[in-house]
């Protein structure tokens, strides 16, 4: 507990400097020492809410590595999904056929899920709408564009793709 | 060089454009989601027409209006559901 | 290289047009947001790189970082806002045109 907070600590104090240095882009002593105890107190204030478990998880290189690659496979996602809506929205005729559809995950971690959510909001076609959690599964409820299947298990394969198993090898 | 603030007035005329959806959309999601979309677009548009013209101060006032955008939606959003 | 950045702006474009048709021409609110995301990701995207670039030839390194910057916060908090306001459009009432199955006013008769 005392080392995840440590990390926790830490890790929002660079994340602050950075963008403190990236904000200002001046290199003189004051700016850098006014950075520094700024940036100690926001993160001393709000490391809590902001991390809330090993800060230091991500730091292991088959998993940074992992999440290098999986920024590539996301790209070409998106690609796909932006052509695919343009199309539609583009297409005289309008072929959508909306819906509501409810999507099993298989991911434990809030982090995964989260990465998960913002994934599947993020290419054009699909809204993560709310997350319950029935007896121990977790469930997504995503409004399609079109959807192809109603089925759970179908639906859920045609709209995560392999970013799940991705998602898994990075987060749990 | 010309190319950049050719660009950034096709965003803006897009931007005018989706105005349409401001001043007619039926509900208020509807005019939240053009709005939001009318930020990111003045957003691009400032930032071409920085590297345009090679001041870094349009790109602070872009980076304002992103953060003042998304805080924006956030907060209608979440008077909309009745959490405020 | 100025013809990358070149090629990078054209894609912007298009698909900020392609959008904006969305928005405008998209029968309910929910599909006007699946239409936003495409002005939010590769719109704006598209022309950030392509500004990006530019400013790498003009020897601008801190403006290329800002760019680079900029892009990275709008992809990180676009999906949170849409997140959010597709939730509200539910909650408060707005009636789509034609759903053709809806899990979550099945499970939540009463929202």
């Amino acid at each position: 507990m005392k080392s995840t907070k440590f990390s926790s600590i830490f890790s929002t104090f660079i994340f602050c400097y950075l963008f403190w240095i990236l904000f200002t882009w001046t290199f003189t002593s004051q700016e850098l020492i006014t950075g520094a105890v700024v940036s100690f107190l926001v993160a001393v204030l709000t490391a809590r809410f902001f991390i809330h478990q090993n800060a230091f998880h991500l730091f292991n290189p088959v998993r940074f590595f992992n999440l290098v690659l999986y920024i590539f496979v996301f790209l070409k996602e998106l690609w796909k999904a932006n052509v695919d809506v343009a199309k539609r929205a583009l297409n005289p005729n309008l072929p959508i056929n909306p819906g509501i559809v409810k999507v099993p995950v298989g991911l434990e971690s809030e982090y995964g899920m989260s990465m998960l959510a913002n994934s599947i909001t993020l290419t054009p076609g699909t809204i993560t709408m709310d997350i319950t959690e029935e007896n121990g599964k977790n469930y997504f409820y995503i409004h399609w564009i079109d959807v192809a299947e109603k089925d759970r298990e179908k639906a859920g394969d045609a709209i995560k793709g392999t970013l799940e198993n991705w998602i898994r090898r990075i987060w749990k | 060089m010309n190319s950049l603030i050719i660009v950034s007035i096709f965003y803006i005329l897009l931007a005018l454009a989706l105005s349409y959806r401001v001043f007619k959309g039926p509900s208020a999601v509807d005019r939240v989601v053009a709005a939001d979309s009318i930020d990111l677009l003045t957003v691009v548009a400032l930032v071409l027409f920085s590297v345009f013209s090679k001041r870094a101060i349009y790109l602070d006032i872009a980076l304002t209006i992103a953060i003042l955008g998304f805080i924006g939606t956030l907060l209608i959003s979440k008077y909309l559901e009745g959490k405020l | 290289m100025i013809y990358v950045a070149y090629i990078f702006m054209i894609i912007g474009c298009f698909f900020a047009f392609a959008g904006t048709v969305g928005v405008l021409r998209m029968p309910d609110a929910y599909c006007r947001m699946q239409s936003s995301t495409n002005i939010a990701t590769l719109g704006t995207l598209g022309a950030l790189l392509g500004g990006f670039i530019f400013s790498l030839t003009l020897k601008n390194t801190s403006m290329a970082l800002k760019i680079l910057f900029i892009a990275i916060f709008i992809i990180i908090t676009n999906p949170v806002a849409g997140h959010a306001i597709c939730k509200a459009a539910y909650k408060s009432g707005v009636k789509a045109e034609k759903l053709t199955c809806d899990d979550y006013g099945r499970d939540f008769p009463n929202e």
